[in-house]
């Protein structure tokens, strides 16, 4: 005798969330447990358990050191999914249009004073390079985080960074327009690769870049280098040039700097969840203290050429640490 | 001043690469991830896009396309188009959502590889917006079957498929895992966003949106419509990769990817696709006969796509073009025959009428796959039903991992293909599977299919029991005849007399 097998009844979820009492919302639904290379810890992927690959993951996305037992359990605080993203930024970029249309009708270019056209050709334009390594970083993230909640957070970071250097590459062709012998849209690169001001940024990201950890890339990226950054070259820039009547450049940094906030929400978030699992305070501390003087010289290097940049600079090194503090670290 | 029109700074959005020098070149863009097979930066930034868009219309396109494909969907559903639907038409449902959702999202990651290593800063551009567009895709579709799962328990296997280890989940990801999960970004370029979406993702989301249309199901054809959108942008990332290899010198790599990719996506889809579009659509919904979609999306356009970037058709061409006469007839049968090992409800598809549709589209099916299909009728129609499910395994292929094939009856030409490699014995369900293998044994050599894992003692009981275990089908998902087998009335001795 053998029992009849239990025949399943049908769910009003996915099974996976059908133990919880709350309803899932939308985000849950479309945005959970999706990374099946998690399912099996010997061949992330379903090849030979020995290729590159799947080495390249056991690696760098199993074996972290920093662990937590259920990563599919973090979610976004903004439960931004696909679909809601791009209503938020088709609004952004809504506005972002009206501005630049606005200030182009009134030749905002041509009222800069010569010596903050030289500062927006030496520590603005370039940043479009900058920017791309973010872009770069997180997309890393997105193929390596340990769970699709993380990647989905990523996923809209490299976009929106994606966006930041759009509006540069935008700025950049005007600027030229304006003021074509300054160099705007040629020096960039030039600058980039050897200009002392950029030269800590670089190594920052170059070095961000190859760690391919994904919990040190997701340090060296959101709890370092994009605060150093941000307050920087964004937040700073932007700050030293309304004194300078730029007040366009201010009005691109601030609604840059509502996508960089959520990226701090999310970021934090994280470092919250994994501050549950004993032992990785200390691994995230530890990867902070090693990044943290490459971003502290790189925010010194760039500010030293701007107006008021000491101030900038130490004013963006308090910040950067105080956001790592409210997320729980040292 | 007016705006700045999107060519005046698009130029400037890619030219982003640079000399790094904190860190060596290869170690930032290692080989094995990134692909350049030594050709230098500067060539790669040729890379040129046809399907040009900045992220201000990105951003604004997508959120009227979502606004259309959501807005459907509520307007429709008071109309419970599913709850009165043919169970044919459902069980395609189920088997697309499943098969296809979790790899849509998956595909982010094949996108993240090109925009994080591939050293065209176009090409990492685009596949910024391939994430999200995979990302969507991932989301949409689990959006969309999730209000069924109240309905059965198999619409579960919309998220589920891909965690499972049923078999057909197993190939699929078996094939999804080569084609664009563990290559470097140059290969994915090609397998993935060339091979596969500007060949195959069109069938099954153009072929499939008119028989949608044709069904009734507006819904469903108006997401997967919206979807196809997303892949003829982002599948214009393997065309100027292609081209920037044939000019240094790599044409013959290339071809290989092209090579394998295109028959291991056949080979996915002639048990996907196949039998969706000529057994599970009902008659009278039926567009064209999957061979006909392949001959339109893929012979006609794909085919002219290769040759005209310099490419030679696939050595095996014409086996394909015989196998379009074959194949999924097979898969179809097979997979019927072994009902409770899919998570949904095949269609047998064979009523007389279909029948004769079936002689017109593929003549001689009668008397082939027709003489196995009077088998299980007459076993039916004289109460032997359990002679028409699965008491032993079948044989699987090596790289495909889904059943070997061929015609059976008066065309017999069923053909195992071995191969012994390191002293282990495979086995493929044709030459081009075996010479995928054979290209790169390393990436397949250690993998084990459903039936090695049997032989190996994973499953328990060694029987149908242990396989659906180990497969995660319990009863509730475990499928049966899609019509409850009604349409075996049609053959019954007092009814065949009488029509
Ligand atoms: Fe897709
Ligand atoms: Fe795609």
């Amino acid at each position: 005798m053998t029992d009849a097998p239990e025949v399943l009844k049908p769910l009003r979820t996915w099974s996976h969330l059908a133990g919880r009492r709350r309803r899932p919302t939308e985000y849950e639904v479309v945005s959970t447990n999706l990374h099946y290379r998690q399912d099996n810890p010997d061949s992330p992927w379903e090849l030979d358990p020995d290729i590159h690959m799947n080495k390249w993951y056991r690696q760098y996305c199993n074996d972290s050191p920093l662990r937590h037992e259920d990563w599919d359990a973090f979610r976004d605080p903004d439960q931004l999914v696909y679909r809601t993203y791009n209503i938020l930024q088709d609004g952004q970029e809504t506005y972002v249009r009206s501005v630049l249309e606005q200030f182009s009708d009134r030749e905002h270019d041509s009222g800069l004073s010569p010596e903050w056209v030289a500062v927006l050709a030496s520590h603005y334009t370039p940043a479009r390079y900058l920017f791309h390594t973010l872009q770069m970083a997180s997309s890393y993230l997105s193929q390596m985080a340990p769970a699709s909640t993380i990647s989905n957070c990523t996923t809209f970071q490299t976009a929106d960074s994606l966006r930041w250097l759009t509006h540069t590459a935008y700025r950049t062709v005007e600027l030229s327009r304006t003021h074509p012998g300054a160099g705007f849209g040629e020096k960039e690169r030039q600058l980039w690769e050897q200009d002392p001001a950029w030269q800590g940024f670089r190594e920052l990201m170059e070095k961000a870049l190859v760690a391919w950890d994904w919990a040190e890339a997701f340090t060296a990226v959101n709890l370092v280098a994009k605060p150093a950054i941000e307050g920087a070259v964004i937040a700073g820039l932007a700050a030293a040039g309304r004194a300078e009547d730029d007040l366009l450049l201010a009005l691109l940094a601030d609604s840059q700097m509502r996508d960089a906030e959520r990226h701090r929400r999310w970021a934090s978030a994280l470092v919250g969840m994994a501050l549950e699992t004993e032992g990785n305070k200390a691994v995230l501390d530890e990867w902070v203290a090693g990044w943290q003087p490459l971003a502290d010289n790189a925010v010194d290097a760039y500010c030293s050429g701007l107006p008021g940049g000491d101030k900038i600079a130490e004013e963006t090194k308090t910040a950067a640490a105080a956001f790592r503090t409210q997320a729980g670290l040292d | 001043m007016p705006l700045l029109d999107r060519s005046e700074y698009y130029d400037l959005i890619r030219t982003t690469n640079w000399t790094p020098s904190y860190v060596p070149e290869d170690e930032l863009y290692p080989e094995e991830m990134s692909g350049s097979r030594g050709i230098p930066m500067e060539k790669w930034e040729t890379f040129d896009e046809p399907y040009k868009v900045a992220y201000g219309e990105y951003v604004a396109n997508q959120r009227e396309k979502d606004a259309g494909a959501y807005s459907v969907k509520a307007a429709l559903e008071r109309s419970n188009f599913v709850d009165n639907a043919d169970p044919g038409w459902i069980s395609i449902l189920k088997a697309h959502y499943g098969a296809i959702s979790v790899p849509e999202y998956a595909a982010m990651t094949g996108e993240a590889r090109m925009a994080r290593f591939s050293k065209a800063p176009g090409n990492r551009n685009m596949a910024v917006f391939g994430m999200m567009d995979e990302t969507r895709h991932g989301q949409i579709q689990l959006y969309f079957a999730h209000e069924h799962t109240r309905r059965s328990r198999q619409w579960d296997w919309a998220h589920k498929a891909m965690h499972a280890n049923e078999w057909g989940a197993l190939a699929a990801r078996h094939f999804f895992d080569d084609m664009m999960m563990t290559r470097d970004a140059i290969s994915v370029s090609l397998m993935l966003t060339f091979a596969f979406e500007t060949g195959f993702t069109n069938m099954q989301f153009l072929g499939l949106a008119a028989d949608a249309a044709q069904a009734g199901d507006h819904t469903f054809a108006n997401l997967i419509s919206s979807i196809q959108t997303d892949e003829a942008r982002h599948a214009q990332q393997g065309g100027p990769n292609l081209k920037i290899l044939i000019e240094n010198g790599k044409k013959d790599e290339a071809q290989q990817m092209i090579d394998v990719a295109f028959w291991r996506s056949w080979k996915l889809f002639s048990v996907l696709t196949g039998p969706m579009m000529d057994y599970y659509t009902p008659l009278e919904s039926r567009e064209q006969s999957f061979k006909e979609f392949m001959q339109e999306w893929i012979i006609g356009q794909f085919e002219r796509q290769i040759t005209d970037l310099g490419l030679d058709t696939p050595w095996y061409w014409d086996e394909f073009i015989r196998a379009l006469d074959e194949t999924h007839h097979g898969m179809h049968l097979g997979v019927w025959y072994w009902r409770p090992t899919v998570w949904w409800n095949p269609a047998a598809g064979v009523t007389p009428e279909d029948r004769d549709w079936l002689e017109e589209k593929y003549p001689g099916w009668n008397d082939t796959w027709g003489n196995v299909w009077d088998l299980i009728i007459e076993n039916l129609t004289e109460g032997r039903p359990e002679l028409t499910g699965p008491a032993t395994l079948p044989m699987i292929c090596n790289m495909s991992n889904i059943p070997i094939v061929g015609t059976p009856s008066n065309g017999w030409n069923v053909k195992d293909y071995p191969l012994v490699h390191n002293g282990r014995l495979y086995h493929f369900g044709s030459e081009p599977d075996r010479w995928c293998f054979e290209q790169d044994p390393e990436r397949y050599q250690g993998h084990l299919n459903f039936i090695d894992r049997f032989l190996a003692g994973w499953i328990q009981p060694p029987d149908l029991s242990g396989g659906l275990a180990y497969m995660g089908l319990a009863p509730g998902e475990i499928g049966d005849d899609a019509h409850n087998y009604e349409w075996v009335a049609r053959y019954m001795p007092a009814q065949a007399a009488a029509s």
